[in-house]
């Protein structure tokens, strides 16, 4: 439980391009991709590590609120790291790119890490969006890209750490400006603000609560790290 | 390692397929064995759910005969009790992901249906598990987000319960509204979306009756408090130290408005009612419209005017509910301050409407939400009319926080109610501090104090006149008085209209504009009431406008166009905007001729300002293209301005803090140039649009006039070299260069017509740079960059290849033609900049051979110049007017700038108007006088001219202290000779204006004396009658340039030839003239390079005497000299 640093995510696309089967099979590995079974999950936690650090990352789906701006809005000012998903073996999300970046950019805070996610690769042979594409829209918006499969779990691990992995080193650049959070946290009774770029830092003493579970963590929903 | 545990799990029987009936009856029989949680099952159960999860899941897509086991041994009950034993956060969190799975991926209705029924989803609902633990508290609130999107009008029964007036997932989730964790909040603000979403009058009457009240008016304290905070931040900032914190603030205002957007655009009636009325009467009238008229006395509870007003023009983007806005619209532009003082009545009807009858203030709820709601609940119905008044409960101490203690609630019941009786006196003496209780700031008042600061809710409606009498502030008392007088008062609107005075500085009218314009865009306010104080309303047909307000953006132009003028260039170009939208009805512009005029004034102020900045040099081109193209492509968008915190800090000059340029002051010479060059552009777009003709000039360079690639061209009798064109990644084809004036271009000939060619590339000559390439004499390396809109970025290159010639000879060839050819475009476009400010038009010989020799050397040479400038800006207040003399010091430049003058001179003498289009540059006025001596046209005005344009050479010497004190004495004597016909261009302004005539006013000015303290803003902010604000303010802001030009002017009306045309009429005329003359004069070059060569020579033929400085001294007979040899091949023209 005890964590450096909580990072959160929010997973964006259009509907159908398989975000929250990514999230259920990033967050939580005891749901084996089987090919008769479509799972996901609307929010998930994870621990990994970085650099020895131990790191949390909370993801959240903002599935189904498309049509509240005010809710869209906030969720990219919460997050520190934003998957952008798009179906390889359907152009029309991907053409929706541009629309979401643009929502994103607005919105989020400067410092927020995207990441273009190509989702279904397993699905070569139905594929519309050629990788290069992908390639090729990322470098001109400069995003990281990648090509997964929420069915075979192919580079979805590397999706998500990787996104950290740059979170963690604008971080370590001093980008993102964190320790102002933590100050306010004591100074201000009305607690603003304390993660309004999505980054935490994490407890200083672990609880004793949280290192029985930590002996657990391998088996606890939302703990599956090896 | 998990593989391995489901196979410990499952591994007793039919481990191959966990997705099957048999292995849910595995399980089912495993949770049997297990009713009691302990430490050894725990993982066992934990699996076991989780594989349970998974099978429905499995089920509901490809089996439903699992679903209807799950129903039948009815399992979730089991769930029910694993989570009633305290089972630890392990198992709870379980749990929680099974619930957030089972609803995300249900897809069967029916299935869904029995997953709600029996209430066991309520009951997990109210279920207390420990929401300090960060990881359940998120997978809770998910769970009920999940809930919440399945809401429909059916569902909706499982989870409202009409009959003993529940509504667990609702209640529960509002309850975290304040919570720390953002995710957390934004899911509460869903959830309650997502319930108002549906269509339920008995569930939505409900949420009217019991929660809104306690919810809406929590909300509106939380909301109120971050404004605080930010106000706070705002105030405590130093040097701009806040702002990450600040921006926070503002984007979680932004936030605010938009849920409150999001839920008053759903359209609930009854529930907007209540809304509306806590936003207005708890928060925006109190708190936000209270700040703008901010009396010395009450220091507390009260915000900047400047932040209310850019949270009221965010208000006024984003919410367009028209009960709201037009209610908090009509206060600002019709109110007093009695708004506060009589009690609301808006939506008395509504019993439960908390704040009817009470006073309009920011004040904290009287407990916490979550008490409310329990208190609601428990009541229940038979105490529902108490509702309402359920303040009466007492208040407790304000200090306490709102996400804290509520724990006193009930006990100052009494305390209040005695209280009451002597209140009324005691607000009085507190004076005007009554207002915005409830601090949020000071946590350390007196409890006496804030006794008094009780709402007066139990004041029963037949007592409300006496009481109101009583509560009458100090300063509302005198608001009262001042109505006497005046038939109305309107303080926030006289606040508005002053806080657009920028003498100081723009850090209020930004807002203000901002304000106006989000009020007269919005689309939730009656036209009427624009119209009553005839506002711009877009697109609208009216045959007034607002005085009071066109005169005040007027006057903001006129600021933006001086010298060291404080407002920013977002500022101007939010005036234009209002401008436009104010005068322009339809296709008419029913501006009046005065407040034209006035314009025009500043629209010539603007191009003077620009004149001192313009310079013969390669950067000034590339930065007034820019500035046209950033403009053009980056119109202003006041939604995103008003989403910049950074706006809301005192404006800075410094780009170290990363504000975008038109929203802080230029720093340097080169932002200085780019702001001039802005503010010319801005103007100068305004007028010709106000004046309904079409720009002709800008931008230089219209697409639809270049060549484009797959043009075919008549390329008879065109220079061609053919070449081998080697683009970077290896390509090769075979071209021919061709060189046009602005473009340089390579075709392939067209298969069809003998002599004609197909445009293959096309690009800019302004934008290239040509190099030989080493060891290979027969080949060029070219670079062409693409004019991009932001200077900051890096130039992207759009060719970029070696072009090989047949021979050296060849390739010396096509060098010095493209080479010339890019000195002959930039000269062009220089010189149509010129005709654009009216300046003379520059032949520039000497430049063009200072190009040639090499471009570094010019390239060189620019930094170098700069510099120069920069150093004597700060010091020498003349120093910016003076920059061509700095350029003067180098000899080559010097003749340069100085020739020109001579040139159009006696081209344009036969054609009054050129004299009359304003003030050339200074350098202008040196050689106007020393060429007239041998032009016989200019004969007549040679005598009166001698001596002020003497003076006006050594200001541009440079040493402009010392030349100032020579010249100002010596002027009296000339002026008043020469006024009538040597006022300066934006003298219309003034002699339209003012009763005096325009040769007082000049002799004012020439003399330097003070204008007699000009009438300023505070004139008509009284709202005097038409006539009379129709003069002042304009008169102000005439005697102000005048000032600031003094010695400008002085310069400037030397330069005048004296003829009496009206220029603004014939502008227009004189710019095409000039531009033809640019053509004509081309051809020159030749001889004035000559010139070049024997300049130096030459000694000073015409001198005053008065000439200080021995450089000056030099500067001027150059340029005297320069001139006396130009002569020559011009004559032949005179004649």
């Amino acid at each position: 439980m005890a964590y450096a640093y909580l990072f959160k995510y929010i997973i964006i696309g259009d509907t159908g391009v398989g975000k929250s089967c990514l999230l259920l099979q990033f967050t939580d590995k005891r749901f084996q991709p089987v090919h008769d079974l479509t799972i996901g999950v609307e929010f998930g936690a994870r621990m990994i590590t970085i650099d020895g650090k131990q790191i949390k990352l909370q993801i959240w789906d903002t599935a189904g609120q498309e049509s509240f701006r005010s809710i869209t809005r906030s969720y990219y000012r919460g997050a520190a790291g934003a998957l952008l998903v798009y179906d390889i073996t359907r152009r029309d999300t991907f053409n929706h790119l541009t629309t979401w970046l643009e929502d994103a950019r607005q919105h989020s805070n400067s410092n927020m890490v995207i990441m273009l996610i190509g989702n279904k690769s397993d699905l070569e042979s139905r594929r519309e969006v050629k990788k290069e594409e992908g390639e090729a829209f990322a470098r001109e918006h400069g995003l990281i890209f990648m090509e997964t499969s929420a069915k075979t779990a192919s580079n979805v691990e590397e999706a998500f750490i990787n996104t950290a992995k740059e979170i963690y080193e604008k971080i370590q650049e001093g980008v993102f400006d964190i320790n102002n959070e933590t100050e306010e946290k004591i100074s201000d009774q009305l607690e603003l603000n304390r993660q309004a770029n999505g980054i935490k830092i994490g407890p200083q003493h672990p609880t004793t609560n949280s290192t029985l579970s930590s002996n657990q963590g391998g088996h606890q929903a939302g703990g599956g790290c090896c | 390692m998990f593989g391995r545990s489901r196979s410990w799990v499952g591994g007793q029987g039919k481990a191959k397929n966990i997705h099957s009936l048999d292995h849910l009856k595995y399980m089912y029989h495993v949770l049997t064995k297990n009713t009691t949680v302990t430490d050894h099952n725990r993982n066992l159960l934990v699996e076991t759910i989780r594989s349970i999860t998974e099978i429905l899941i499995w089920g509901d897509q490809n089996d439903s005969s699992v679903f209807d086991f799950f129903l039948e041994k009815n399992m979730f009950a089991f769930f029910l009790n694993i989570l009633r034993q305290k089972s630890g956060r392990y198992v709870c969190v379980q749990l929680l992901q099974t619930l957030n799975i089972l609803f995300e991926n249900i897809s069967h209705e029916t299935s869904l249906y029995y997953l709600l029924s029996n209430n066991h989803v309520n009951s997990i609902i109210v279920h207390k598990f420990d929401f300090s633990d960060e990881e359940i508290m998120a997978y809770y609130i998910s769970f009920l987000k999940t809930l919440s999107l399945k809401l429909n009008n059916h569902t909706v029964h499982f989870f409202y319960n009409e009959h003993t007036n529940d509504f667990a997932l609702y209640t529960e989730a509002i309850k975290f509204f304040n919570h720390p964790e953002s995710m957390v909040r934004i899911a509460v603000r869903t959830i309650t979306l997502n319930v108002y979403k549906v269509d339920n009058q008995h569930m939505l009457h409900y949420i009217r009756d019991k929660t809104a009240v306690p919810y809406f008016s929590n909300l509106v304290w939380f909301i109120g408090s971050h404004v605080i905070e930010l106000d706070k931040c705002v105030q405590t900032d130093e040097e701009h130290k806040n702002r990450g914190k600040l921006s926070d603030l503002v984007a979680e205002h932004l936030d605010h408005l938009h849920y409150l957007n999001d839920i008053l655009i759903i359209n609930c009636e009854f529930l907007n009612d209540v809304l509306t009325d806590h936003l207005l009467n708890r928060l925006f009238l109190p708190l936000y419209v209270y700040s703008l008229v901010s009396p010395e006395t009450s220091e507390e509870r009260k915000i900047n005017p400047q932040v209310s007003l850019y949270l009221l023009s965010q208000v006024f983007l984003i919410i367009h509910y028209q009960p709201l806005v037009n209610a908090l619209a009509d206060v600002i532009f019709n109110g007093d301050l009695s708004v506060f003082t009589t009690p609301t009545d808006i939506h008395s009807t509504h019993k439960s409407t908390a704040s009817a009858g009470g006073m309009r203030r920011f004040i904290k709820p009287p407990e916490s939400l979550e008490r409310s709601l329990e208190l609601s609940r428990h009541r229940g119905r038979k105490r529902t009319q108490k509702r309402p008044n359920y303040k009466n409960l007492g208040e407790e101490e304000d200090d306490e926080r709102a996400g804290g203690g509520s724990s006193s609630a009930g006990g100052g019941l009494e305390e209040g109610w005695d209280d009451d009786s002597g209140r009324g006196e005691r607000e009085k003496g507190k004076g005007t501090e009554g207002i915005g209780a409830g601090g949020s700031s000071k946590g350390s008042r007196a409890s006496g104090e804030t006794a008094e600061e009780i709402e007066m809710v139990v004041m029963e409606k037949c007592k409300v006149p006496e009481l109101t009498e009583q509560n009458i502030t100090d300063e509302e008392k005198t608001a009262a008085a001042t109505r006497t007088h005046t038939q109305r008062s309107r303080p926030f609107l006289d606040m508005v209209y002053s806080a657009l005075d920028c003498t100081s500085d723009d850090y209020h009218a930004l807002f203000v504009l901002c304000l106006l314009y989000a009020v007269s865009h919005s689309k939730g306010i009656n036209l009427d009431l624009l119209e009553r104080l005839q506002l711009p309303v877009p697109d609208q047909e009216r045959s007034s406008y607002s005085v009071v307000l066109v005169e005040r953006l007027i006057r903001v132009m006129s600021q933006a166009a001086l010298p060291d003028g404080k407002v920013r260039l977002a500022t101007l170009e939010l005036s234009c905007l209002l401008l436009k939208q104010s005068v322009l009805s339809g296709s008419n512009c029913i501006i009046k001729d005065v407040h034209l005029a006035c314009l025009e004034g500043a629209r010539e102020e603007s191009l003077h300002l620009l004149r001192q900045f313009y310079k013969g040099e390669e950067i000034f081109l590339d930065m007034f293209e820019d500035e046209y193209r950033s403009m053009t492509s980056k119109p202003l968008n006041v939604e995103y301005l008003m989403m910049d915190a950074s706006i809301l800090l005192p404006p800075t000059g410094t780009p170290l803090t990363g504000i975008d340029f038109v929203k802080r002051l230029p720093c340097g010479d080169v932002e200085k140039t780019r702001r001039a060059i802005r503010v010319f552009f801005m103007l100068r777009s305004l007028s010709l649009q106000l004046q309904g003709e079409p720009e002709t000039q800008l931008p230089l360079t219209r697409p639809e006039d270049l060549i484009k690639t797959d043009d075919v061209l008549d390329l008879n009798n065109s220079d061609l070299i053919a070449c081998m064109v080697v683009s970077k990644d290896g390509g090769q084809a075979q071209r021919f260069l061709a060189v046009d004036v602005y473009q340089m271009s390579l075709v392939e000939p067209e298969s069809k017509r003998l002599g004609w060619g197909v445009v293959k590339f096309a690009g800019l000559l302004q934008d290239m740079q040509v190099s030989g390439v080493e060891d290979d004499s027969r080949a060029l390396n070219i670079v062409i960059h693409k004019p991009s809109s932001n200077p900051h970025a890096k130039p992207l290159p759009i060719l970029q290849a070696n072009f090989i010639f047949a021979d050296h000879i060849r390739c010396i060839i096509a060098k010095q033609r493209l080479a010339k050819g890019r000195i002959q475009a930039r000269r062009m476009k220089m010189q149509r900049i010129a005709a654009l400010l009216d300046l003379p038009v520059q032949p520039s010989a000497t430049e063009v051979l200072g190009f040639t020799q090499t471009a570094n050397t010019s390239a060189s040479g620019l930094p170098f110049r700069f510099y120069e400038q920069s150093r004597r800006a700060p010091n020498d207040p003349t120093a910016n007017r003076s920059v061509f003399a700095s350029v003067d010091k180098v000899p080559g430049f010097a003749v340069a700038h100085c020739v020109p003058q001579h040139t159009p001179s006696p081209l344009s003498s036969p054609s009054p108007p050129s004299s009359g289009s304003g003030s050339t540059g200074r350098c202008d006025s040196v050689t106007a006088s020393t060429t007239s001596a041998q032009s016989p046209a200019d004969d007549g005005i040679l005598l009166e001219h001698t001596p002020p344009s003497s003076s006006g050479g050594e200001g541009e010497g440079g040493g402009g202290e010392v030349t100032l004190v020579s010249s100002a004495p010596s002027t009296p004597a000339p002026a008043p000779a020469l006024a009538p016909s040597l006022t300066p261009a934006s003298q219309p302004t003034i002699s339209l204006l003012t009763d005096n005539s325009a040769d007082t006013l000049s002799v004012e000015s020439l003399t330097l004396l003070p204008p007699a303290d000009p009438p300023r803003l505070h004139l008509c902010t009284g709202h005097v009658t038409a006539a009379q604000s129709l003069q002042r303010p304009d008169a102000s802001i005439a005697e102000e340039e005048e000032e600031e030009e003094g010695d400008a002017e002085l310069v400037r009306k030397d330069e005048e030839d004296g003829s009496p045309i009206d220029e603004t009429e014939t502008d227009a005329t004189v710019k095409e003239e000039t531009t033809e003359t640019t053509e004509t004069v081309t051809p020159t070059d030749e001889v004035l390079e000559r010139t070049d060569e024997i300049q130096g020579e030459g000694t000073p033929k015409e001198l005053n005497g008065d000439l200080e400085q021995e450089r000056e001294g030099v500067t001027a007979a150059e340029s005297d000299n320069a001139e006396l040899d130009t002569e020559t091949p011009d004559s032949p023209e005179l004649d």
